[in-house]
């Protein structure tokens, strides 16, 4: 995303709800239990996430204010490992395990209790060995003027972060519009009930997506 | 999660529709927009992005990019023939200060923003640097947009569309 250097790319949020008065006491909190922890025990199929810092995704201290906040803005990152076996691999080398299972007993198929033993054991053996792919996503929270940015535009993504928002400060983010901007309710409804311009001959007047 | 917050809808032709109106404006005034306090006076060009789509369909059709594209024929025969604005990559100065930002879809995301340098040292300082010319960027497209709010909902609305279709047209 950038949000502390580079190019920035980011959604836009409006925080629905109102700051307790001791909120920086409760965020610090919240961000400290919502925070990324490696998993003791290694599973199949993991993906594990939480809040690091922003300056460095292997720090979680935000027991100290000054590494998350700088008022207005509270910066962290959401991190989030995930651990994918490549399946053409881990189905070709099962088939080789059952195939040595078999010439081990001298028969001819491997039964399906068995082969399920096998696949077991091969993926925890490579899920311990392999590193996980590691996505951070920067969140900047204004919290005086109630705005968040996300730096991603996957909705995915970005699901995954209000999720955990919500979570963690037990506030919803809503999507921003550019109508938020707007003062006058009077220009909202007209604009919201306007139609399209036509600006060529062959401007489509349907639905627009 | 349920999603029971929806917020303010987005209506995408206008926001496609002010995306042109900041093209066709900054052609027409020399780029200067008087946007009043407390932005005051702000310099707007076209950049090197422009991204078109058919209003019924989110994926793009047609994406220009490259040295001054929209200056291209290409770009207004995108728009007389019928795709509309998605995407539109512009430069912004105000006073010594330049923004690039690509405005993005009916939500206006900001997207690959590149915004001033950040000139102090140490820990603290360039973090609220950089926050504060991002606040300065939002603060000048919000600018923008509620000037074209405000001229898109007012009677004089009428007569600037006759002349962005002029243009389109390559007559004007």
């Amino acid at each position: 995303m950038g949000l502390l250097k580079g190019m920035l790319t980011a959604a836009r949020f409006r925080v629905d709800g109102d700051l307790p008065t001791d909120w920086r006491e409760r965020y610090r909190d919240g961000l400290l239990d919502q925070a990324f922890r490696e998993p003791v025990v290694r599973t199949k199929g993991e993906e594990t996430e939480g809040w690091v810092e922003i300056h460095n995704l292997l720090d979680t201290d935000f027991a100290n204010h000054n590494r998350w906040l700088y008022h207005p803005w509270a910066l962290f990152s959401l991190r989030v490992d995930k651990k994918r076996l490549p399946a053409n691999l881990v189905r070709a080398t099962l088939e080789k395990r059952c195939q040595a299972w078999c010439e081990e007993r001298d028969t001819t198929s491997c039964p399906a209790a068995v082969r399920s033993e096998l696949k077991s054991s091969l993926e925890e053996e490579w899920f311990a060995r392999m590193l996980p792919t590691v996505q951070v996503t920067d969140v900047g929270w204004n919290v005086a003027d109630k705005t968040v940015l996300v730096g991603s535009l996957a909705e995915g993504t970005l699901a995954r972060v209000r999720k955990r928002f919500f979570r963690t400060f037990g506030l919803r983010l809503v999507p921003w519009s550019p109508l938020d901007i707007l003062d006058d309710k009077a220009h909202i409804d007209a604009l919201l009930g306007s139609s399209p311009e036509a600006w060529g001959p062959l401007s489509e007047q349907g639905d627009w997506s | 999660m349920s999603d029971d917050t929806s917020g303010t809808p987005l209506v995408p032709h206008i926001t496609s529709e002010f995306l042109l109106w900041l093209w066709w404006y900054s052609e027409h005034r020399e780029g200067l927009f008087r946007l009043g306090d407390p932005v005051g006076d702000v310099t707007l060009w076209i950049d090197d992005r422009l991204a078109f789509r058919r209003p019924s369909d989110s994926r793009l059709t047609a994406v220009m990019t490259g040295d001054n594209p929209s200056a291209s024929l290409e770009a207004r025969a995108a728009l007389a023939g019928g795709k509309v604005l998605h995407e539109l990559r512009i430069g912004m100065k105000r006073d010594e200060r330049e923004f690039f930002v690509t405005l993005k879809g009916p939500s206006l995301h900001f997207q690959a923003t590149k915004l001033p340098p950040v000139v102090e040292k140490g820990e603290e300082e360039p973090i609220h640097s950089r926050l504060y010319f991002y606040d300065e960027l939002a603060l000048i497209v919000g600018a923008l947009f509620q000037y074209f709010g405000a001229l898109r909902t007012g009677d004089e609305w009428a007569d600037v569309v006759p002349l962005i279709q002029a243009w389109v047209a390559g007559e004007a």
